[in-house]
């Protein structure tokens, strides 16, 4: 049984068997999603920008949780306070592993849009839960991920520094998990559209669109049956 | 003299009912007003004292007495007085129908041109006696609008019509028309308006008489005093018997009626009258007839008789009911669509995967309702047609949840083919009402523009109609077969190879180096990189191990091929593979393929 929680914009939290990992629980219109008294086994933050890494060195120092970045996400970590000790810098298609849940890391990149090019970004295959969950974080292109098998797709559509919604349903059409979630909409149409586009090119790939604070629980029902439910 | 020859007072009541009808042959009004005459034919003899005596049978008139002075009616010359009836419909029903498209049989005519189309007129107009008895001097005009051309007449069930060019009238006459029966002309014409603006269908003006029949159901008789000689003679038979004589003559030439004659005796000696005729001959006494009676009475003088007479001059009755009926022309819209279609966004990157959202919009740009709109549009390759059940309708700008057809062909999602699709929507009238002039249909619906290729045109041509209800000629509007073209724009593909031969760590060993980047704009599918080892090497590894590349033998060597199915705007794989030979390493430069 896998438990997905969304706090809105790109901050999900996942959790299995009491593992909780939480995904950038960044600073969005200047408020962090995520709360610093969060509790979360680790903390990942997929890009250096504040609504990614946003307040994870707190959540992390809080929780004594493991933070863990690409290079440069991890220098700003640092710089932020969180301990040598939690810190892990991820290397481009190297699985990190702790005892239920398995991390490979893919090299993406977002679009800076302070400075008008591009910055790297993680896009993130877990395995948690007995489910594969693909995590573009804050992705524009779509790198490795067409190819990889994955049970679940959580991929940006708001545009600007990431996937517009057709870029997120092309990659849904190609890589055709079961559920495809949006996540950084920028407006309500977005994920209307996603969830239309998908439900007519998706072939059998479902969209669900999560509300902030709505939880969704995962499993195998018998073994072999994919069942989700959304609270 | 002959019976022709015998002139009688006429009574004659001359009634005329006019109606106006609408332009769907519904009866708008109906005026009907009397004239009735007194008319002296007599060559010599005058009238007076004359009264017309109507009785209870003043009904549905306007006619307040029972009895109405005439006067004296001189020679030739006749009294007249005017009076209103009511009626609920005239005794004549007039109909006409007419069909804008009368090729197609329907249960009710079709009612509205079609724009810029030939449409194919048949007007059917009806005439029915609704009396017992017959109906004669029928002449109809019809108006013919001007947008009518080659009118012809395609069947009459009595009488003649013809079609006059000059004066734009179709005159149908020189027929007659039973007690309840009906009569019909057909005509056909083409119409052809290039505008919307309502046309008239053309009025129409019936004239016709029902002669001996009336509206009202007066019962006219009168009584009048004409020349008329009586007088009573007294001759002495035997002594002091004498016998009486009443004498009476119709000195005019009128026929006379007789209906009373009494003759009193006063007696000698005073006292009460005797009568001694009492007759009631009631007999029509043609000019100059004389009449007589006698009784016999004894007295010692010439006895004293008085007489009281009661005549009038014989009158006939005549009726007639006059009738126009005019029948305002129908007033006929003009169906027109026109439609807006729109592809958001309008133009796609090439070689690329994006949804695209069309929008349809079919706008009653006429004057007629609409009852039914069929869209069609055609996709072309390289685009995922929408599923049936994801298509958005608004009619009249709100969003339609009753009954339509969308209907793809073929019915599969395959982007390599040409698709379809089609909508319809009918019998608005029973859901949201038809559409009005002015109100639209909008459909929405996305469609998978599927790697799309710069070099190709992908136009996507849409046909439109229209109808009202009931169906006749459809109102049309369609782009041209390469309209409405799906934008593609062309991202530039730029797949780069760099190749670095490098002295690997033991001796006949090499590292080859090889990187491919894709440095276009746009993602680069079905990549397909071969580098070549010369015939004195062997392959021994690659790094990383999972882009281990396809090992072929040829004639001159070894190729390695790569093949990755997608590599997005920036993206690059380096891979190191080491050869193991002898000699010199030959360099050759990698081929690199994509799509």
């Amino acid at each position: 049984m896998l438990s997905i929680t969304y706090f809105g914009h790109t901050s999900f939290a996942l959790e299995s068997k009491g593992t909780v990992v939480l995904l950038n629980p960044g600073i969005w219109e200047n408020k962090p999603v995520v709360p610093d008294d969060f509790s979360a086994r680790i903390v990942i933050a997929t890009n250096r920008k504040d609504d990614a890494i946003g307040n994870s060195a707190a959540i992390s120092v809080n929780s004594k949780a493991w933070f863990l970045g690409n290079k440069e996400t991890v220098e700003k970590a640092t710089e932020q306070g969180v301990k040598p000790w939690l810190l892990h810098v991820l290397e481009n298609e190297v699985p990190y592993e702790v005892p239920d849940v398995r991390i490979t890391p893919y090299n993406l990149s977002r679009i800076d849009e302070e400075k008008d090019g591009r910055i790297d970004n993680l896009g993130l295959l877990i395995e948690i839960g007995g489910m594969r969950i693909g995590y573009l974080g804050d992705t524009t292109i779509r790198g490795p991920f067409e190819l990889l098998e994955m049970d679940i797709l959580i991929t940006p559509i708001g545009g600007g520094a990431t996937f517009p919604v057709k870029d997120a349903v092309s990659l849904c059409i190609d890589a055709k998990p079961r559920i495809g979630i949006p996540m950084r909409w920028t407006s309500e149409e977005q994920p209307m559209k996603f969830s239309k586009y998908l439900e007519q090119f998706g072939q059998g790939t479902e969209a669900v669109v999560m509300q902030p604070s709505q939880k969704l629980s995962v499993q195998w029902a018998a073994g072999n049956e994919f069942r989700y439910e959304l609270n | 003299m002959s019976e022709n020859e015998k002139k009688n007072v006429i009574i004659d009541l001359e009634e005329s009912e006019r109606v106006q009808l609408g332009g769907r042959s519904e009866l708008e009004s109906i005026d009907t007003s009397g004239v009735m005459s007194v008319v002296n034919v007599s060559d010599r003899s005058r009238i007076w004292n004359v009264k017309v005596h109507l009785g209870d049978s003043r009904g549905s008139t306007d006619i307040s007495k029972e009895s109405l002075a005439a006067g004296e009616v001189d020679i030739g010359s006749k009294w007249e007085s005017r009076y209103k009836v009511s009626v609920d419909a005239p005794i004549v029903k007039l109909s006409e129908i007419f069909d804008t498209c009368g090729d197609i049989d329907t249960e009710d005519p079709h009612w509205a041109y079609v724009s810029g189309k030939d449409n194919p007129v048949k007007i059917t107009l009806s005439i029915k006696n609704e009396t017992d008895g017959e109906i004669d001097n029928i002449i109809l005009n019809k108006t013919v609008p001007p947008e009518l051309s080659d009118i012809q007449i395609l069947s009459t069930k009595s009488g003649h019509a013809e079609y006059d060019e000059g004066t734009k009238q179709i005159v149908w006459k020189d027929f007659l028309i039973y007690p309840h029966e009906e009569t019909a002309i057909v005509i056909g014409a083409t119409g052809v308006i290039d505008d919307t603006e309502p046309r008239s269908a053309g009025e129409i003006v019936l004239t016709y008489r029902g002669e001996g029949q009336q509206r009202s159901v007066l019962d006219p008789d009168l009584t009048a005093l004409t020349e008329f000689l009586m007088g009573i003679e007294t001759a002495e038979t035997e002594p002091n018997q004498w016998e009486c004589t009443l004498e009476c003559s119709n000195e005019s030439d009128l026929i006379v009626r007789l209906d009373k004659a009494e003759v009193f005796v006063t007696p000698e000696g005073g006292g009460e009258k005797r009568k001694m005729i009492d007759a009631s001959p009631s007999i029509e006494m043609t000019p100059n007839q004389q009449w007589k009676a006698s009784f016999t009475v004894a007295s010692k003088e010439t006895p004293k008789c008085t007489q009281d007479l009661l005549y009038t001059p014989v009158r006939v009755v005549t009726k007639r009911v006059l009738g126009t009926i005019e029948k305002a022309p129908q007033i006929i819209p003009v169906a027109k669509i026109d439609y807006i279609k729109t592809f958001d966004p309008p133009s796609v990157n090439s070689f690329d995967k994006t949804p695209v959202e069309v929008t349809i919009e079919v706008k009653n740009t006429g004057t007629a309702k609409l009852n039914e709109i069929t869209i069609i549009d055609n996709l072309p390759g390289d685009v995922m047609p929408p599923t049936s059940e994801h298509v958005t309708v608004w009619i009249k700008g709100k969003e339609f949840s009753g009954p339509f057809e969308f209907i793809i062909d073929p019915e599969d999602q395959e982007p390599e083919k040409h698709h379809k699709v089609t909508f319809t929507v009918k019998d608005l009238k029973d859901s949201v009402g038809e559409i009005e002039p002015g109100e639209s249909v909008k459909i929405n619906y996305a469609v998978m523009a599927w790697r799309n290729r710069p070099e190709k045109e992908y136009p996507s041509p849409i046909a439109c109609s229209a109808n009202t209800h009931p169906a006749g000629i459809e109102a049309e509007m369609s782009s041209p077969q390469d309209g409405h073209k799906l934008g593609v724009i062309y991202k530039k593909r730029a797949i780069s190879t760099k190749k670095a031969i490098n002295k690997g760590a033991n001796a006949g060993e090499y590292v080859v180096v090889l990187v491919v980047s894709n440095n276009g704009e746009v993602t680069a599918e079905n990549i397909k990189m071969t580098d070549w080892i010369p015939a004195a090497f062997e392959y021994v590894s690659t790094d990383p191990e999972d882009d281990h590349p396809t090992i072929t033998k040829v004639d001159d060597g070894t190729n390695m091929v790569w093949n990755w199915t997608r590599m997005n705007p920036g993206d690059q794989k380096k891979m190191k593979v080491t050869v193991q030979g002898e000699g010199e390493y030959e360099r050759r430069e990698p081929e690199v393929t994509s799509i």
